[in-house]
């Protein structure tokens, strides 16, 4: 054929070739460009890495499982099998005859059968005709009805033959078997051998990362059907994250790469130490069950494998810690149900590390986290862990560093006081509370409201100190005590500190020197001057201290600045962290005589509700010889140095200038001018001195006349753990102009990290440290105060901080709701504000006071079983007025006398008893036992020589006999007391264990365990029949049916108890005197005194600048132009 | 079009793998494994032989440590009388009052009650003899012991009168056991070693003290009325040797010894 006649185009074929060539490979490239970062997906990294380290495992598993033994037997049934079939093989004719035979069977069976069904159904078809024809009256019902009749028999007959049929083929099958059962019974066998293999190989099978099904599984735009590597979920219904104003269920994806988190035996080295010690402990003592003992062990040698394995495991593939506590499917947070992000925050569905807002914990961790490599991250980036972070601006709730891991917990734990298993996060709250931020700071939550000042009341600080103490101790809490809760206002790191050019420092102290005496001015104009009487008696200060010492006052408070160091033995200046928070209730007292007056401590000591009706202090219901001994002693504790340390007097100047800044807010400059013309120096100090006190907010603390009511000075930090980024000041941190850190006043250097935790920290520790290079007007500039926190102390209080967030949870996620846990609650709030823990143990925690009393028979009562051991009726009354009862006469601790309210003990004793899970009142209260039972608990009193440290005689609960070390019946409680204190079955539970009520008791168990059965074993089982006990073998054996009933219940620990109970309860007394109101001792009626008439003079020194003033001056501060 | 016969193809095999046709491959490997030809798996049995023959040979050639413990002082310290008068029962045992044993010295200043043991011993399995822990007169007979791990203690009120037994260790389970009756027997056991030595209490009587140390080895001795003491069976090496009293401190001291030497050694407390 003749070749077409091109057509004429007006476009070049070969060119349009070209473009949709380039143009295919263009969008090819494209595609797989496309494909290629859909399918390359850091997370599946995670996953690759953990298969193969699954894989490792199992197959070290397999080898293990797979020994010498373990082959040998598998060798031997093969063997056996191999056997088999040679026998089968011999009588293959046979053999094949009786298959065939079973063939032919099987087809007649099947037969018979289809046949017989066949008939069954037709008959149910005449059976329906029958019916139908009977009901409708026809003409045909005897036909159908014969029908009927002979579709019966025929089924029937059919029946038969079926019947007769299977005989046959079972018959013919088990000819058949007889030849297999041997290779069955064989297979069974090395089934069974193997089943653990199997397991494993089905599971390696999953895991194998090279296996060419799993890779093509795997494969790019293949894995849209059934891969091995795909995210993992959890879907919370009930929880929910707030995005773009909308709150929707979380969806936690953390898993995908945290592959192990929920699964044991990925443990980090230091959490399977712990686990191994902890169950190891448990097997020690006999606490796990038996049918659980062999698996514990596993466990534990799995554990310690871990623990001495050359490698670790690397962080997204460990256990979660405390499995038993967190994502563990047994736990109170198991992961179905709380997902991760809940606690931890961070993005729920992000499944890369940076969109899921992983936090670093310092800056060393945020430089590793940074480095990455261009384009994608390689095996090595993860392995050395550049993840190629960076802050992301934009993610409102990013993760909680590795340190505030803990703040997760408030989001549903701040309606309890503290956390089980949450060591720091309670510490945290704690000090929270006992530094007092909730009292600048308003924080809406349970847990930090209705709580007390963290300051003592200054409307009577005249009475108290005088304005030479006063001055120094505000310029300088830390000179005067290291260890106080009291912050440092003034000359700091913005206001005096290194940085701040030099003209401006002068002028900074010139301010803040005038600030300091106008607060002291203000504070003594407006103080109450009540005449306080002198000590009763001339006091003893050796015996002073003696009582310090012993009586309870160390509970709360210290009385040293050095200690001796528990690893170098060295003596050093004490830090906060040496004492437990509990003893930095009360003040420390070194010091103290330099602050005070002696008419003040005596009164003080005396009664502190006297001088302030508000006082935390309670009453040690000390005599007037004591209270003169205390106050001698305790005047004897100078701060010489302190007193010395030179007061600059204030600038007229500076004081002025002061004054007008704030009258000209509201006024001209003229007017301010003439208002302070019209003022006296000293008018001006203590209006200067009203102002201050506002701008520093000291009364949100501190009770201060003029301020009552006034809202607390600091930003509302309800939700402050859920601000945002962009809403935090970093000031000249992290800028090009300034790097990330700064050096700490005591020297450490310390980093801000551009992320709210590193922000928090650093103002809790350094609260200045952001108007660092910065150039503000003097009342602009920072004026949060310096606590002095450690960085552990910082960390601590920053948990607290970030925890509390807005993100709110359902409210059957919050802990503690239902009534008896609220009481338990409110009652530890009361627990916590009155520092019980100073002196006692409550759930397992406290008793500061341990650390002065050796002797352990000496310390204050454990409450921690309190509300299963009192009843209600007597603790409200002893909690009211101690002196109704003395149960513990040898102790030398008292217990103070608190000036609860009714409400206050009444919630302390619903608290107490529903923490013991026990109703208000004692069911058994007006028992009445028998008098057999009495007298037969009265003899097994005697032969367990009960009596040897209990006395039995009856006593004034409120006066026992002072205990004689003569007599050991001065070691226990006198048992006459037990019917009004105690709960009538406890005493005899307790009779019985002790030991796990109260660890550290002196009543030893009577009944120990058996250490096989667990079971209670009785010391007068076999020793009644000796002749040491014939005499009251005699006495008792009337009280029962036989011998044998007579040593069937020597042996029987309960019944026993039980005895000593009805007998202790048939001693015991029933009244008491109720308790006293007012009870807090005589209260002093102090005279009202004329305040003394204000002595200022007005200095002349021209311009000269601070001079020093004459030290130990006391009088009030005189003001220099 | 051949491309749609290929796809086809592919898109079956797909199936087939991802409907588990990747089973049989697998199982093969499987079986492989299982039938697995002799793996380099030669185990527990040469590793646990060498110690057994180690421990025997070290019977063979142990040495034995013989020392003495000396107390140097201008005088020994004068114990104080026990005072006894809170319980009746314990002053009617002694007729003349038994003296505080914090600090027992004999006639040529011996120093007893010194508990001496090696430190850095290997270990030894419980001796099936129990040890026994007697209170006889309100006193604790010994004074001091040492015991091992997981070794049984008995311990045996011989009074007529209530003794409990209040022990505080550190490190091991803390127990409180009473004893009413007498000749009564309670067993204990330490399960865990615990090198410094705790206090076993009477609460009823306050003055009866005694105390113990938990070893992981038999290689340990008290000092007796005359200061002497004695170690032996302890396999040839390089040791330190403790010594402990209860007031006067630890001291410790290097020894080597040789096979089937008999060594002497001694320690000298200053008062």
């Amino acid at each position: 054929m003749k070749p077409q006649e091109p057509i004429p185009h007006n476009y070049s074929m070969k060119t349009l070739n070209g473009i949709f060539l380039w143009t295919s490979v263009g969008l090819l490239a494209g595609t797989l460009v496309m494909v290629m970062y859909d399918y390359v997906r850091g997370w599946k990294w995670f996953q690759r890495e953990f298969n193969r380290i699954q894989q490792e495992r199992i197959e070290q598993e397999l080898t293990a499982k797979n020994d010498a033994e373990m082959r040998k037997r598998l060798a031997e049934l093969d063997r056996e099998m191999r056997e088999g079939q040679v026998e089968i093989a011999r009588n293959r004719e046979a053999y094949i005859e009786a298959q065939r035979d079973l063939d032919k069977w099987e087809g007649r069976h099947y037969a018979a059968d289809q046949d017989y069904r066949f008939a069954k159904a037709v008959l149910d078809a005449k059976r329906y005709e029958f019916e139908a024809a009977m009901v409708q009256h026809r003409r045909d019902l005897r036909e159908k009805e014969h029908e009927y009749n002979e579709h019966t028999a025929k089924v029937g007959r059919l029946n038969l033959v079926l019947q007769d049929v299977t005989r046959s083929r079972d018959a013919a099958r088990a000819r058949v078997d007889e030849f297999l059962t041997r290779i069955k019974e064989l297979e069974n066998r090395r089934k069974e051998l193997t089943a653990g293999s199997d397991l494993l190989n089905k599971q390696l099978r999953n895991v194998a990362v090279a296996s060419v099904p799993n890779l093509l599984l795997n494969a790019p735009m293949l894995d849209f059907i059934n891969p091995t590597l795909k995210i993992d979920q959890v879907v919370l219904s009930d929880l929910f994250i707030d995005m773009n104003y909308m709150s929707v269920p979380r969806v936690d994806r953390c898993m995908t790469c945290h592959r192990a988190i929920d699964r044991p035996g990925f443990e980090s080295k230091r959490e399977a130490e712990r686990l191994a010690e902890q169950l190891q402990t448990q097997l020690d003592r006999n606490l796990v069950l038996p049918a659980r003992r062999a698996e514990t062990e596993e466990r534990v040698a799995e554990l310690r494998r871990i623990v001495d394995a050359k490698t670790e495991l690397m962080n997204p593939f460990r256990t979660h810690p405390k499995l038993d506590v967190f994502v563990g499917s047994s736990s109170p947070h198991p992961l179905l149900e709380y997902g991760c992000t809940v606690c931890h925050r961070g993005q729920d569905r992000a499944t890369e590390f940076g969109r899921a807002g992983h936090t670093p914990m310092s800056r060393r961790m945020e430089m590793r986290w940074e480095k990455t490599s261009p384009f994608f991250p390689t095996k090595g980036d993860y392995e050395k862990r550049n993840w190629g972070y960076q802050v992301n601006p934009f993610l409102e709730t990013p993760m909680y560093p590795r340190q505030h891991f803990e703040a997760g917990c408030l989001k549903c734990h701040a309606t309890q006081m503290e956390v089980r298993d949450g060591e720091r996060i309670n510490k945290a709250a704690h000090m929270v509370e006992l530094y007092g931020c909730h009292a600048c700071h308003k924080i809406d939550n349970w847990r930090f409201t209705d709580l007390q000042k963290p300051g003592p009341s200054l409307e009577g600080i005249a009475e108290k100190t005088n304005p030479a103490w006063t001055f120094r101790w505000i310029a300088n809490p830390t000179h005067f005590r290291p260890t106080t809760r009291m912050p440092s206002f003034f000359y700091q790191r913005n206001m005096t500190g290194p940085a701040v050019p030099e003209a401006e420092r002068a002028q900074n102290v010139r301010y803040q020197d005038a600030e300091v005496h106008s607060i002291v001015a203000y504070l003594f104009d407006k103080s109450t001057h009540r005449n306080w009487s002198a000590p009763a008696s001339g006091g003893d200060a050796a015996r002073g201290k003696q009582l310090v010492d012993t009586i309870g006052c160390m509970g709360c408070h210290i009385a040293q600045d050095t200690i001796k160091d528990a690893k170098t033995g060295a003596v050093r200046v004490a830090k906060r962290d040496d004492f437990p928070l509990e003893r930095h209730f009360g003040f420390n007292l070194t010091g103290v005589g330099s602050k005070t007056n002696p008419n003040w401590i005596f009164n003080w000591v005396k009664n502190p509700k006297a001088y302030d009706p508000f006082a935390p202090m309670p009453s040690l219901r000390l005599s007037d010889q004591e209270a003169s001994d205390i106050t001698a002693y305790l005047m004897s504790l100078q701060k010489q140095r302190f007193m010395q340390e030179p007061i600059r007097p204030p600038l007229r100047k500076a004081v002025h200038d002061l004054a007008k800044g704030y009258l000209i807010n509201t006024m001209s400059d003229v007017d301010a001018d003439a208002k302070l013309k019209a003022m006296s120096d000293r008018e001006q100090l203590v209006y200067l001195g009203q102002r201050s006190i506002e701008k520093y907010g000291c009364y949100s603390c501190h009770d201060i006349k003029g301020f009552d009511g006034l809202k607390p000075i600091g930003t509302e930090l309800t939700t402050e753990g859920s601000k945002t980024l962009h809403l935090f000041d970093f000031g000249f941190f992290g800028t090009s102009t300034h790097t990330h850190d700064y050096k700490h006043e005591d020297g450490k250097k310390e980093y801000v990290l551009h992320n709210v935790p590193s922000w928090i920290y650093n103002k809790v520790r350094s609260p200045r440290v952001y108007d660092d290079r910065r150039t503000k007007p003097y009342n602009d500039k920072l004026k949060m105060p310096n606590f002095n926190l450690s960085p552990d102390e910082a960390q601590l209080v920053s948990s607290v901080i970030l925890g509390l967030t807005k993100e709110k949870v359902a409210e059957n996620r919050l802990a503690a709701r239902d009534p008896g846990m609220r009481a338990v609650e409110e009652g530890r709030k009361i627990i916590s504000q009155r520092n019980c823990r100073g002196c006692h143990v409550v759930n397992r925690n406290g008793r500061a006071i341990a650390a002065l009393i050796t002797d352990t028979n000496f310390l204050p009562p454990d409450l921690t079983p309190q509300g299963e051991r009192s009843q209600s009726p007597w603790l409200f009354n002893f909690l009211k007025d101690p002196t109704v009862m003395k149960i513990r006469p040898w102790l030398s601790v008292r217990m103070p006398t608190f000036g609860f309210t009714d409400q206050e003990a009444a919630t302390l004793v619903a608290g107490f008893a529903a923490e013991g899970d026990e109703p208000q009142f004692d069911t058994h209260r007006f028992a009445t036992p028998s008098q057999q039972n009495v007298a037969i608990g009265r003899e097994v009193y005697t032969m367990l020589r009960c009596a040897q440290c209990h006395s039995t005689a009856p006593v004034d609960p409120a006066n026992p006999p002072v205990p004689n070390v003569a007599d050991t019946t001065s070691l226990a409680p006198n048992l006459t007391l037990s019917k009004l204190r105690l709960r009538h079955d406890w005493i005899a539970d307790w009779i019985r264990r002790p030991g796990e009520m109260v660890p550290d008791t002196r009543m030893p168990a009577n009944f120990p365990r058996d250490p096989q059965t667990g079971g209670f074993q009785s010391p007068l089982a076999n020793a009644i029949d000796t002749p040491q006990f014939a005499g009251h073998r005699a006495v008792l054996r009337p009280y029962f049916e036989s011998d044998e009933a007579l040593r069937k219940t020597m042996a029987d620990a309960v019944a026993l108890t039980n005895y000593l109970r009805d007998y202790i309860w048939s001693i015991g007394l029933d009244q008491m005197r109720a308790a006293r109101p007012g009870s807090e001792g005589p209260a002093p009626v102090p005279a009202p005194r004329q305040p003394p008439a204000p002595a200022v003079q007005t200095g002349d020194r021209g311009g000269q600048a601070i001079l020093p003033v004459p030290a130990r001056q006391a009088g009030l501060p005189v003001l220099h132009k | 079009m051949p491309h749609r016969k290929y796809l086809a193809l592919l898109f079956a095999l797909l199936l087939a793998v991802a409907c588990g046709g990747g089973k049989e491959v697998v199982d093969e490997a499987d079986l492989g494994e299982d039938d697995g030809a002799p793996k380099a798996t030669e185990t527990a049995a040469g590793d646990t032989a060498a110690p057994a023959a180690a421990a025997t040979a070290v019977v063979a050639d142990a040495a034995t440590l013989n020392g003495l413990v000396k107390f140097e002082a201008a005088a020994p310290p004068k114990m104080p009388a026990l005072q006894m008068g809170a319980d009746p029962y314990c002053a009617s045992q002694h007729p003349t009052p038994a003296l505080d044993e914090e600090v027992v010295v004999g006639p040529a200043g011996e120093l007893a009650n010194v508990i001496v043991y090696v430190k850095n011993a290997p270990a030894t399995p419980a001796p099936s003899t129990p040890a026994l822990l007697d209170q006889q007169g309100c006193k604790y007979i010994p004074h001091v012991s040492a015991v091992q791990a997981g070794q049984k203690i008995q311990i045996r009120n011989s009074d007529a009168t209530l003794h409990n037994v209040h022990a505080m260790p550190e490190v091991n389970r803390a127990f409180n056991v009473g004893q009413p009756v007498q000749g009564m027997v309670s067993d204990q056991k330490f399960d865990k070693v615990e090198m410094t030595p705790f206090r076993i209490k009477c609460d009823v009587h306050g003055w009866m003290k005694s105390y113990m140390v938990v070893l992981p080895h038999s290689y340990h001795s008290v000092s007796q009325m005359n200061g002497t003491f004695s170690i032996a069976n302890l396999p040839p090496g390089n040791y330190t040797l403790v010594a402990w009293h209860e007031k006067y401190g630890q001291q410790e001291q290097a020894v080597t010894v040789g096979p089937k030497e008999s060594k002497q050694v001694s320690f000298t407390f200053k008062g």
